[in-house]
């Protein structure tokens, strides 16, 4: 049980990092109050990496039958489809 | 609920109810397009949307964040804990997470309380909001997870109840809490 | 409902043959007959409902909150003819949201739950169809009556009757709120979890269209993609469903006090006693 405690602890550090990582992209844009498809497109990537991390680690999905596995992944495919889709999309007919 | 084993030779299994999994799938999707149409108006008037932006203060958003994803950690650890007959730390854990939730949930009303101050309420601007109409659904769907997680803790106190199945299936809303609030904080606070 | 003095329905069984002679039996002679006529009202009230709303009074997707009033006075009359018309039908048949009602009730008697959650529902769903429904339509009814009327009085009752249709969500919401819990603690399996949980989408609905109060634009404003669009995706979602899993409830229906069986799987009976 000690193993899995400390396991979950990693993953909590590596979700904070990327969280932190949002400090760091904010402070090398310091100011500057302009729209960037780069930023936008890099921080929802790193969103969602957080989000797989949640569904396999926490959500147990690591675990769970292939089904799942699969069902989950098609679903961070999709948010990240559609996210990046409406921006792109709306850019475009801007 | 119980699979074939995989290579590790432990059986694989559905965390939880499969129930509270389509309802988390779903939920998402609506969320997704709230994301979508958020996204959609922002690239046809940037200019607005980033000098509303620029009057959040990231870092609260960091905490917000990093409170919650500890949140998920110790709801986690319940759920190990519990399976593992540990019913005293999971107690403790679940007890933990929704002390967690407490400080997210405070820190919220402070933001909104700060912003409304600033002169930023919910008609605003267009950016204002979709901030306070994403973080206010969040906010409701924390406030069931208050109630989900009173559920677990009425479970794991008494030993004639202990369903590991409804600990598990409370844990996985509360972690879809968590993972909305990533895509929502990185969508307010950071997207430019 | 006399369900609870029927006998067993297992000395009544369908008999076999053509499709027709088993529609028949059933809607003549099963006990459950009450039941299905209950849920084609059911249906029926839906498949008149929305081609009213949708086609002949044309009111909904709704208009917008930005028009002036002499936009509104023009909406009015075009739909001089139609409106009058579908809402008449619509009167018509209101009388059958309260079997539509009582069948959802019907359904949480089954359940292992208080009857207090059937009843609730009842009296909630009862009085959520004045503004929920019958404001918007005398509103719009009156606003058709005469072309020459005052436009700002038209103004007033264009506003009065989509924000009475769209801003009383909250009755629903604790209505869908009530069946959730019933289906999450009821022991009798009555309908799967995850129809409750469904129960709880469709709630966070309504939660979602009350900002249209403020908003006259945007997303969040009564003919809003959120408040309207995007809330009618999941609500179209819910209603089908509903229909469905009543359906399912109505077969499965044994008229006993204890979990409700699940359906034999067609294979077995198929191999079973013809």
């Amino acid at each position: 049980m000690i193993k899995f405690n400390k396991r979950l602890l990693v993953v909590w550090i590596v979700l904070a990092a990327f969280t932190l990582s949002y400090l760091w992209i904010d402070h090398s844009l310091s100011g500057s109050l302009t729209s960037s498809a780069l930023v936008t497109s890099s921080v929802i990537v790193i969103a969602l990496i957080k989000v797989r991390i949640i569904f396999r680690e926490f959500m147990e999905v690591r675990q769970a039958p292939v089904l799942l596995c699969r069902l989950t992944d098609a679903w961070v495919v999709l948010i990240g489809a559609a996210l990046l889709g409406s921006y792109f999309i709306g850019t475009a007919i801007r | 609920m119980v699979d074939l084993a995989d290579k590790s030779g432990r059986a694989r299994f559905v965390p939880g109810q499969p129930d509270m999994w389509a309802f988390v799938l779903f939920e998402t999707l609506v969320f997704t397009a709230y994301f979508g149409f958020y996204l959609f108006c922002r690239t046809q008037t940037p200019e607005a949307f980033l000098h509303s932006q620029a009057q959040l203060d990231l870092r609260i958003g960091v905490f917000n964040t990093l409170v919650l994803l500890l949140s998920s950690w110790s709801v986690a650890r319940c759920v190990q804990s519990a399976r593992a007959g540990a019913y005293g730390p999971a107690l403790r854990d679940a007890y933990l997470t929704a002390f967690f939730g407490l400080v997210f949930g405070c820190s919220k009303v402070f933001e909104w309380a700060q912003q409304i101050q600033l002169g930023n309420g919910f008609d605003s601007s267009d950016f204002f909001t979709y901030y306070f109409f994403l973080t206010g659904i969040h906010f409701v769907h924390l406030l069931i997870g208050f109630v989900v997680l009173g559920i677990v803790i009425y479970q794991l106190r008494s030993p004639a109840r202990r369903s590991q199945q409804l600990v598990e299936t409370c844990a996985t809303y509360w972690h879809t809490v968590d993972f909305l609030w990533v895509l929502i904080f990185a969508l307010l606070y950071v997207v430019r | 409902m006399s369900a609870v003095i029927t006998p067993p329905a297992s000395s009544a069984t369908p008999p076999t043959g053509p499709p027709h002679h088993r529609i028949a039996w059933h809607l003549w002679r099963s006990p459950k007959r009450e039941l299905w006529l209950a849920w084609a009202i059911l249906v029926a009230f839906y498949n008149l409902f929305f081609p009213v709303f949708f086609i002949v009074a044309q009111v909904q997707p709704p208009p917008q909150p930005t028009w002036d009033l002499a936009t509104q006075v023009h909406w009015f009359h075009e739909r001089q003819l139609g409106i009058p018309i579908g809402f008449g039908i619509i009167f018509a048949i209101g009388g059958m949201n309260a079997i539509n009602n009582a069948l959802i009730a019907y359904s949480m008697r089954r359940m292992s739950v208080t009857r207090a959650f059937g009843y609730s529902y009842l009296i909630i769903y009862s009085l959520s169809a004045i503004p929920g429904l019958y404001l918007l339509c005398i509103a719009l009814i009156v606003g058709t009556l005469r072309p020459d009327r005052d436009p700002e009085a038209v103004g007033w009752l264009y506003d009065f009757a989509f924000l009475s249709f769209d801003g009383t969500m909250g009755v629903f919401l604790i209505g869908s709120l009530i069946w959730m819990v019933a289906i999450l603690i009821d022991k009798n399996r009555v309908f799967p979890k995850w129809f409750g949980y469904l129960n709880l989408c469709n709630a966070l609905t309504e939660v979602v269209v009350a900002p249209c109060w403020i908003f006259r634009r945007g997303v969040l404003a009564w003919n809003g993609q959120i408040a309207w669009w995007l809330d009618m995706v999941v609500f179209g979602v819910y209603q089908v469903t509903f229909i469905v899993m009543l359906f399912q409830m109505i077969r499965r229906e044994d008229f006993g006090t204890g979990p409700l069986p699940d359906l034999a799987r067609k294979k077995a009976q198929k191999n079973g006693e013809a």
